[in-house]
């Protein structure tokens, strides 16, 4: 299941090493986590469900979806998609049952800085370099490396000269990860877990691997969570196989595993259709991107690509069931009329060993929701989002947020919109020497970035955003 | 929205659904309002304990009448609760706490419920998860009847089998006015309407002190801010709920694993505090750890905070005021989850003229122009 030759990337993979799995040994290289390793052996299956134990695999990849739950060295509940996998590590099913020994204290780490960044993606690495040449940064992110979704992004991007566009998403992430390495202080493999309002804005963050927390003292904090992706109900839609678009990518892109063999994509946004050449890049085949819309929502170019390799998109389609007994086996679509309906009849049985939801994300709100910041729920934008101005302050005083947090889009309004956080709040902890000329220059490359076709909808949310800040804050601000 | 109803029940927490039940139950016409939805109150944010051993007779009576309606809440009410009666374990730290236990256990003997004394050994024996000297607990008492149920369910369980009966629950609707005329409730002004009424019920949690400043009565209920967690779910180990007065920590293990619990805050303030603490989180996974020590390997997931409605002794103001037709229901303090079932009956038989099955002359409002007799069994 490995991948052993791709036309883009070449795969750094770490020394061999061995780890068993419910006593079996296993092969695994070192830098991939617990979950791409035991996909490269062919092991999907993680966990079960609670009360009627179906068979579950992972899903989202990165950490939110507490499907990929298994025991490792004794201890239960660990997310093994985040979770490097170490020689002679055991893995195990899940039971739950609680290991004997002694717990190692955590040690604590007392930090006081002026701009907290939780997240290291475009929008948090663009946020710490900005600001850290005024201010003393630190840039928290929960997994091994940093860089968020551009890690696993093989494209060329589009977008603003400026922000890199004709450039690949993984080397985007190369050059902000070096930069910001050479500024600041960044905490990898670290989950900040809290804030709280101590008159001061507190942050508490765990590194998992290392036992320590960091209870952090912050001026400023900019919350760059990203999103997570959506889910999809139809029958079915837990059997191990199942993934977010991104997931997959993770899998395929970063640790040079395949997911299957015969992948089926929901959605034809950009997601999904760069997501299907990926995965044909990878050598892995797909049967069809299926699309409930009438219309394709992704940019031409990338469904003209699609095409080539010769990969069917049914608009006008959607996903009735998946079916399989401890995985996907395949799946049942279905035409969908003007109202949404099934077209009776219409049903087709494909043929397909996962399946990827590529169907929206949704911004991961709930850290900065600690904050008392105002959130409301902005459809346009992808779901509930905090409040915030044009420099993305919140209604919380000092506490900002950016990329896809602040609303679902791109990468580089995530890097625009790091930057202009990242200097006002540099700048209002002490003046910045041509504050005004950067700030008016980054606004207007946002300004001109939303004047794109796909601008429209992200410019209506932003719209929505800021007048509902603004009444909020007319009757003053929080906290 | 009605603009009529015999009674409105204000609160749609645990307490008012239940009495909206056994109103509907009698023939009566009422109608919940509530400002945001069912169970956001401190119904929700509960650890939704249900126990008999209390120091003062009413409520100890309370709660072991509650406790054989909960029994067969089920049935009666067509929807699941969650009820698990797994017992209460509580720590003797000490001599005097040991004076107080045998003083109450006596009483609580007295009055039919199985409550004993055990050692260290038998600690051990009902969850051998617990560590007696790290709980620094000589003995402790026990009561296997006592347990939980699901606040959630419960209390859905509750509105669903009222509106069965004709009760309406009018959710996101705030009271914003009681009009009183001649010494009678008369109208509720809601910010979605008015409903003119006989009777008003204060089930409004926390906000009870607001409501009875409405028709002109002060109350001496003060909002406090108590703090939970829950963590990640762990096999079932133990079905008790494990709690101490002295250090104020309260936790068992849910259905599905999970341990809940809280203890007081050590930044504790009275108002309308929201903001959880990590003051909290720290003292509570320390002390837990000491109460059982391989839950030092569990990760919490949540913490969240709700509000106690404390009146001076800890026991419920409940019953009639100077206003006619104004009815208190409230200042439940940390245990108005458990007596609900028998409170809402009782405050039913009140309304409906008929008999009550249990004297509670003595939680009127009234008392505390005498000497106040406190509840000294208090946790969180
Ligand atoms: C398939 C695909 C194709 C795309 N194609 C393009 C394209 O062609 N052009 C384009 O401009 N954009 C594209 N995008 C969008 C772009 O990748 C995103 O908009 C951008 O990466 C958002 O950056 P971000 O920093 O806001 O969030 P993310 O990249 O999601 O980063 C968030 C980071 O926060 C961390 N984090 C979250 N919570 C915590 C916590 N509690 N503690 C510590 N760390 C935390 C996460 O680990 C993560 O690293 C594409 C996206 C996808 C999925
Ligand atoms: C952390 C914590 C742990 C606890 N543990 C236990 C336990 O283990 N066992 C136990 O028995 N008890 C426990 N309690 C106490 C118990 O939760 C409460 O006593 C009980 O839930 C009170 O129920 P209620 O229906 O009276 O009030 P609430 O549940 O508070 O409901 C009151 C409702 O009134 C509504 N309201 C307020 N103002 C208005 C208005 N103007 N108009 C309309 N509606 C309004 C509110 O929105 C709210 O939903 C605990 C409490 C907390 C906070």
């Amino acid at each position: 299941m490995r991948i052993e030759e791709h036309p883009v990337l070449e795969f750094e993979r770490g020394k061999e090493i061995y780890f068993y799995y419910n006593g079996k040994k296993m092969k695994a290289y070192e830098g991939e986590t617990i979950a791409a390793a035991l996909h490269a052996n062919g092991i999907t299956k993680f966990s079960e469900s609670t009360k009627f134990h179906r068979p579950r695999g992972f899903f989202c990849g990165i950490g939110k979806c507490s499907s990929c739950l298994m025991k490792v060295d004794g201890v239960p509940n660990v997310r093994t998609c985040i979770t490097l996998v170490k020689e002679g590590m055991v893995v195990e099913d899940n039971d739950g049952e609680l290991p004997d020994g002694e717990v190692q204290e955590a040690k604590t780490v007392e930090m006081e800085v002026d701009i907290a960044i939780v997240g290291g993606g475009a929008a948090g690495l663009s946020a710490a370099i900005e600001a850290s040449p005024y201010a003393s940064v630190v840039v928290i992110d929960e997994n091994p490396r940093p860089g968020g979704q551009l890690i696993k992004q093989t494209h060329k991007f589009f977008g603003s000269k400026e922000e890199r566009a004709g450039t690949r998403g993984i080397e985007i992430a190369r050059l902000l990860r070096e930069e910001a390495s050479k500024k600041c202080n960044i905490l990898l493999n670290t989950s900040v877990i809290g804030y709280y309002d101590r008159g001061h804005h507190f942050l508490v963050a765990v590194n998992r691997m290392e036992n320590v927390v960091y209870e952090i003292k912050a001026r400023k904090i900019i919350f760059a969570t990203g999103a997570q992706e959506n889910m999809l109900v139809f029958e079915g839609n837990d059997l191990p196989g199942i993934y977010g678009a991104g997931g997959v990518q993770t899998l395929m892109n970063v640790y040079g595993v395949k997911p299957g063999k015969k992948g089926l994509i929901v959605g034809a946004g950009n997601v999904g259709l760069i997501l299907a050449y990926q995965l044909k890049q990878a050598g892995v085949d797909v049967v069809a991107i299926i699309e409930a819309m009438p219309k394709i929502g992704g940019y031409m170019v990338h469904a003209a690509k699609v095409r080539r390799c010769g990969v069917p998109i049914y608009t006008k389609h959607s996903i009735k069931r998946a079916y399989g007994s401890e995985r996907v086996e395949g799946a049942t679509i279905v035409e969908l009329d003007e109202n949404w309906n099934y077209v009776e009849g219409s049903e087709q049985d494909v043929e397909c060993d996962f399946i990827c939801l590529a169907v929206g994300l949704t911004p991961s709100v709930r850290l900065v929701a600690q904050t008392g910041a105002e959130i409301t729920y902005i459809n346009e934008a992808g779901g509930w989002i905090a409040l915030h101005n044009e420099y993305m302050e919140t209604t919380k005083e000092g506490i900002y947020v950016a990329g896809d947090l602040a609303n679902i889009e791109e990468a580089s309004v995530a890097m625009l919109e790091g930057k202009i956080a990242g200097l006002h709040a540099a700048h209002s902890i002490a003046p910045v020497e041509n504050f005004d000329e950067k700030m008016r220059a980054y606004m207007e490359n946002l300004k001109i970035f939303r004047e794109g076709v796909f601008g429209a909808r992200p410019k209506m949310a932003k719209e929505k955003i800021r007048e509902r800040y603004h009444e909020k804050m007319g009757k003053g601000r929080s906290g | 929205m009605k603009e009529r109803a015999e009674v409105v029940v204000i609160g749609g927490g645990i307490n008012g659904s239940a009495i909206a039940y056994e109103l509907a139950k009698r023939g009566k016409e009422v109608v919940v309002v509530e400002r945001k939805w069912l169970a956001y109150g401190a119904t929700g944010r509960c650890g939704a304990g249900i126990r008999q051993q209390w120091s003062t007779k009413e409520n100890a009576l309370l709660a072991k009448k509650s406790v054989e309606i909960f029994e067969k809440l089920e049935e009666e009410l067509g929807h699941e609760i969650g009820l698990r009666q797994g017992g209460y374990l509580i720590a003797i730290h000490d001599e005097e706490d040991m004076k107080q236990a045998k003083k109450n256990v006596e009483m609580q003997r007295s009055i039919g419920l199985p409550v004993r004394i055990i050692g260290e050994d038998e600690i051990k024996e009902i969850a051998p998860i617990l560590d007696p000297k790290g709980m620094e607990a000589i003995a402790a008492t026990f009561c296997p009847t006592d347990g939980h149920a699901n606040p959630f369910k419960t209390t859905y369980a509750y509105a669903m089998a009222a509106q069965k009966m004709g009760a309406e629950f009018y959710k996101f609707t705030e009271v914003q006015d009681i009009k009183v005329e001649d010494g009678k409730v008369k109208k509720v002004i809601t910010d979605k309407g008015e409903i003119e009424t006989k009777w008003v019920v204060n089930a409004a949690g926390a906000w009870s002190s607001k409501i009875s400043k409405m028709v002109g009565l002060e109350i001496p209920n003060k909002p406090v801010r108590k703090e939970a967690m829950v963590t990640e779910p762990v096999k079932r180990t133990f079905d008790c709920m494990v709690i101490s007065f002295k250090h104020g920590i309260y936790f068992s293990q849910q259905d599905e694993g999970q341990i809940l619990g809280g203890i007081p805050s050590p930044e504790e303030k009275v108002g309308y505090y929201t903001q959880p603490t990590f003051s909290f989180l720290r003292h509570m996974a320390y002390t837990l750890g000491k109460y059982a020590p391989p839950l030092k390997h569990v990760r919490i997931l949540r913490q969240w905070t709700g509000f106690y409605d404390v009146t001076p002794d800890a026991l419920p103001i409940l019953g009639e005021t100077d206003i006619e037709g104004f009815i208190q229901c409230n200042g439940f303090s940390g245990h108005g989850f458990m007596i609900a079932p028998m409170t809402a009956k009782l405050l039913a038989q009140l309304i409906c003229g008929e008999k009550l099955d249990m004297d509670i002359e003595r939680l009127n409002m009234s008392r505390f122009e005498g000497e106040i007799v406190e509840e000294k069994s208090v946790v969180g």
